[in-house]
């Protein structure tokens, strides 16, 4: 597969790291909402994320509506620790991480 | 905030695909109403950064509509049409080669345009290249007009505007001593030529301004060409030694491939001026000067620059230069500002030919998808929305116009290797550079792409409005009639067919007029069974005037006298090969003329052989012609044309007076001229298109020169049976003569109107080509219409119509239709026309035979191209009719 871009890995790491909704994603990444949902539509259909609806009652009880969530599929994971090894290995040594792992 | 956050996701959703429109509004609506109901719960207003957010739910639903197209047209809609066409092979045929014609052919001509004005010059920052002319203070901005060496000297060391400045001269050189003597074109330059262009030697050097100085050693540059054809690309050339018109000349570079500037030069000699040149030689105008522009230096400057100097050299030398003035111009301009107009009107042509074809197209494509009703209808039912109907119809053009565009380059390749190769002798320069480069090929694709939008789009659109589709559906249940919008529909695209096509024949006519009249023209010699060659004399080893003359006299008798020739002559300046040598009178009747009398009486001069008259079918009109009595150290004659004698003397008879040029020639220094013995017939020297210019011509025997044309008339008729016995004969008298320019005089007068002939050949194969494409189209339809009105005819005819009324019915149709299109095209031509003006020799561009003969040769072929259908219609048989569908 085509190694991910850093926008796509930014995006899975933030859904990784249990922001799950969109608008926390963007918030997460401080990606614009143009770049984040594009990138989420693309990982849904390559099959790295995947969506769904939260339960209408949990969601009422809070006093919302119910919000779409997204989860890492176990490819998902996988292609998101090889494009992180591959972007930290950019990095000259010494330096602090990018991101948290 | 919140409101507008929502107004905006309102806004944004029809972009969004339908399927899943809803699911894309509630996910953003959730997401806002939580962070509205977080930042409420906070007891704060919703946070600024929400609109910005909002806006990229745009980016987000165009995103998604993007998506879903590139998967759905990308993949299923190419699928899909290319299996709806290979369901129709021969549609699909005719449609592709139709756009095959259409993109070929302007590529192709595309292509040549793109090699002579377009692309720049090969040569390193062409921008800076410039041509300097001399001219008159009367049209001071002239292109061209040949310099003087003094002028040149002076124009070179005077000037601010430019980094270097060069002269050049065309001429060919004989090289022998390696294998058979070749005459070989020749670049005659001064230092700064290859510092001018921009070149460097690919192997040992260029010639510098240090090899100018008279009595330097001599030097050649050989071209790559040359080198390899020659030389065997042998890199130890340099510091060799080859012969040169008897002449030794060392080799010291060879220039990279494909550079042949000036004309077709194959090898680089120097242009020296000796004090006395400089000194004597200001009235000889017979120089190229190029230049290049110092950096930052504008056109315009160096224009003022080169005036300011030709004004002061007109102060300083008021006797040559008193009416003088000088030019500067693009390089490229210079090289094919002759030939701009008509490459542009080629290229209009072959653009009308691609309407034609989109328009043909168009109507095939309309056809087709309105007989695909059903099948439209289908789709609607299940689901389908005009857009996507649209699309797959699109798409089917896509790969239709795809599919043209592969088999027109393969046409294209073919035309412009073609193109590439043609005759240099046709005269437009950079020509043979045509090729299908990256440009050539992106205009194809470009086109393709244009063609494919143009035919696509509007029969798609209109195939599937969905009323329509369901009407369609009912028709074909039952129907009587067509549609009457969809029959305008197509009837447009007809009229604006036959519009174009007449259009075209229009111009092809007036061509094919103009040039059946200069083919008519009397050019005043006969060359039936003449063969011509030249031969150029070493300069080394013919240095007497006698050894010249004794040479070319031997030649002429020995080839006279075999079996196969009639007679045998000489001439310097063969008719027709655009040679020209003109030099002011200088003395009538023994009185000195004044300067402007001088420049006013400029007769073009030939030097011949006593039967070069006879072998040439020149009439002599007056007196006698030149005889082998004529000889060197007898009394100096001369013969006038008709023109000339008319000229020199306007109120009486030439023969028997005397007259001088302003130039010594030949034999004893003398001035030029003689006794004027005899008048000949004029002769169209420079085509049959250009005035006779008044001409002079002195016997050979008195004036040798070292480069002649033999030329030979063959008993048997056919003038290159005369090659190989003269080939013979010169190696025989002199193996280091080489034999140039090999042609019989018949081949000569072709190439005089290879220019003219060819563009009426590419004009008039595009109007066919239209005409047929127009026949095709009307055809088409109406073939489409009558098998619509099948029941109509049917119900008609049983109803008690004649068959001659239904006949009758669609004749009138296709008349209607053919006749608005003529006359659109007859009034389309007249403004078009212009443009053909200067082009066309003794026609008018409104010439009314020629508007007369295709209008009505359109309408004929129209009327026949509907005869068919409408024969088909009035034999219905009102049963069948009624049975139909």
């Amino acid at each position: 597969m085509r190694r991910l871009s850093i926008t796509a890995v930014c995006v899975l790491q933030a859904i990784a790291n249990g922001f799950q909704y969109g608008f926390d994603i963007i918030d997460q990444t401080q990606l614009p909402s143009g770049t984040v949902y594009p990138a989420l539509g693309r990982l849904e259909r390559d099959g790295l994320v995947r969506s769904a609806w939260e339960n209408e009652a949990d969601a009422h009880a809070d006093g919302r509506p119910a919000r779409r969530y997204y989860k890492l599929t176990a490819p998902g994971v996988k292609a998101l620790g090889e494009a992180a090894a591959f972007y930290r290995s950019m990095l000259p040594a010494g330096k602090p991480r990018a991101a948290r792992g | 905030m919140l409101r507008w956050c929502d107004f905006v996701l309102r806004a944004a959703s029809p972009l969004v695909p339908y399927d899943i429109r809803r699911d894309w509004l509630r996910e953003w609506r959730a997401e806002f109403a939580c962070a509205a109901t977080r930042a409420a719960r906070l007891n704060q207003p919703m946070p600024m950064a929400s609109l910005p957010r909002a806006l990229g739910a745009i980016v987000h639903a165009a995103w998604l509509r993007w998506d879903q197209w590139r998967v759905e047209m990308i993949v299923q809609d190419i699928k899909h049409a290319i299996r709806s066409l290979r369901r129709k092979p021969s549609f699909t045929a005719v449609v592709v080669l139709t756009l095959a014609i259409g993109i070929g052919g302007t590529t192709a001509i595309f292509g040549a345009v793109n090699a002579v004005l377009l692309r720049p010059l090969p040569y390193p920052e062409p921008d800076q290249l410039v041509r300097v002319y001399k001219t008159t203070l009367e049209d001071a901005d002239r292109v061209g007009g040949s310099v003087s060496p003094p002028d040149f000297t002076d124009w070179r060391r005077d000037n601010g505007s430019f980094g270097e400045m060069a002269a050049a001269n065309s001429g060919s050189l004989a090289l022998t001593g390696l294998g058979a003597a070749e005459q070989i074109p020749a670049g005659l330059v001064t230092g700064g030529f290859f510092d001018v262009m921009g070149i460097r030697a690919e192997l040992g050097r260029a010639m510098t301004t240090a090899d100018d100085p008279m009595g330097s050693r001599d030097v050649v540059v050989l071209s790559h060409e040359l080198w390899e054809r020659r030389f065997g690309s042998n890199g130890g050339m340099i510091g060799q030694q080859i012969v040169l018109d008897g002449v030794r000349y060392e080799v010291i570079g060879v220039m990279p491939r494909g550079f042949q500037y000036p004309l077709r030069s194959e090898m680089w000699v120097p242009l020296r001026f000796s004090a006395r040149d400089l000194e004597t030689q200001r009235g000889a105008h017979y120089l190229d000067v190029i230049g290049r522009l110092k950096r930052g230096v504008s056109i315009e400057r160096a224009r003022e620059d080169m005036r300011a100097i030709g004004a002061r050299l007109a102060r300083d030398f008021p006797r040559t230069n008193r009416e003088s003035s000088a030019s500067v111009h693009p390089l490229r301009e210079s090289m094919v500002g002759s030939v701009r107009q008509s490459m542009f009107v080629l290229l209009g042509a072959v653009g009308l030919v691609l309407a034609i074809v989109c328009v043909n197209v168009a109507s095939l494509v309309l056809v087709r998808a309105i007989g695909r009703g059903r099948e439209l209808a289908v789709r609607v039912a299940i689901g389908a929305g005009r857009t996507s109907l649209v699309r797959s119809l699109l798409a089917e053009s896509v790969m239709l116009a795809a599919a043209g565009a592969v088999v027109g380059l393969v046409f294209a390749y073919w035309a412009t290797t073609a193109i590439a190769s043609m005759d240099p002798s046709i005269g437009v320069p950079l020509l043979n550079q045509t090729r299908l480069d990256v440009t050539v090929i992106g205009f194809a694709i470009a086109v393709a792409m244009i063609a494919s939008i143009v035919f696509g789009t509007m029969p798609a659109w209109q195939a599937t409005s969905i009323g329509d589709v369901v009407l369609r559906v009912r028709e074909e249940g039952g129907s009587t009639t067509g549609d009457p919008k969809r029959q305008r529909m197509r009837s447009v695209l007809i009229v604006a067919e036959t519009t174009l096509a007449v259009v075209l024949l229009v111009g092809a006519g007036l061509l094919a007029r103009s040039f059946d009249r200069l083919l008519s023209v009397d050019l005043g010699f006969s060359g039936d069974a003449v063969q011509t060659f030249g031969v150029s004399l070493p300069t080394a080893k013919y240095s007497a005037p006698l050894q010249r003359q004794a040479f070319i006299d031997t030649l002429v008798t020995r080839a006279a006298q075999h079996p196969n020739v009639e007679s045998a002559g000489a001439v310097f300046g063969l008719p027709l090969t655009n040679f020209r040598y003109g030099i002011s009178t200088s003395t009538r009747g023994g009185i000195t003329l004044s300067d402007d009398d001088q420049d006013r009486l400029t007769l073009q001069v030939r030097l011949v052989t006593p039967d070069y008259f006879k072998t040439m079918g020149i009439p002599i009109v007056k007196g006698r012609g030149f005889t082998s009595t004529d000889r060197f150290g007898g009394q100096l004659v001369a013969m006038l044309n008709e023109t000339g004698a008319a000229r020199v003397w306007p109120d009486q008879d030439s023969l028997g007076h005397h007259l001088e040029l302003g130039t010594r020639l030949g034999l004893g220094g003398a001035r030029a001229g003689g006794m004027v013995v005899g008048v000949a017939g004029d002769v169209r020297d420079h085509g049959p298109a250009a005035r006779v210019a008044p001409t002079i011509y002195l016997p050979y025997a008195q004036w040798p020169d070292d480069s002649m044309t033999i030329v030979a008339k063959a008993r048997n008729g056919d003038p290159l049976s005369l090659v190989q016995p003269m080939r013979a004969l010169l190696q025989e008298l002199d193996g280091d003569v080489p034999m140039s320019s090999v042609r019989s005089m018949q081949q000569v007068s072709s190439i005089a109107v290879a220019q003219p002939r060819l563009y009426l050949v590419l004009i008039a194969s595009f109007a066919t080509t239209a005409m047929l494409l127009s026949a095709i189209g009307l055809y088409g339809v109406l073939a489409y219409a009558v098998g619509q009105r099948t029941r109509e005819i049917g119900i008609r005819l049983a109803l008690g119509a004649k068959r001659g009324e239904v006949l009758r019915m669609v004749m009138t149709q296709a008349g209607r239709l053919a006749i608005t299109g003529v006359a659109l095209g007859l009034g389309a031509a007249v403004l078009a026309s212009r443009a053909l003006r200067s082009q066309l020799f003794e026609i008018a561009p409104t010439d009314v035979l020629t508007y007369a003969v295709v209008g009505i040769g359109l309408l004929i072929v129209a009327l026949a191209a509907s005869w068919i259908p409408a024969r088909r219609a009035s034999r219905i048989d009102p049963l069948a009719a009624l049975r139909h569908d």
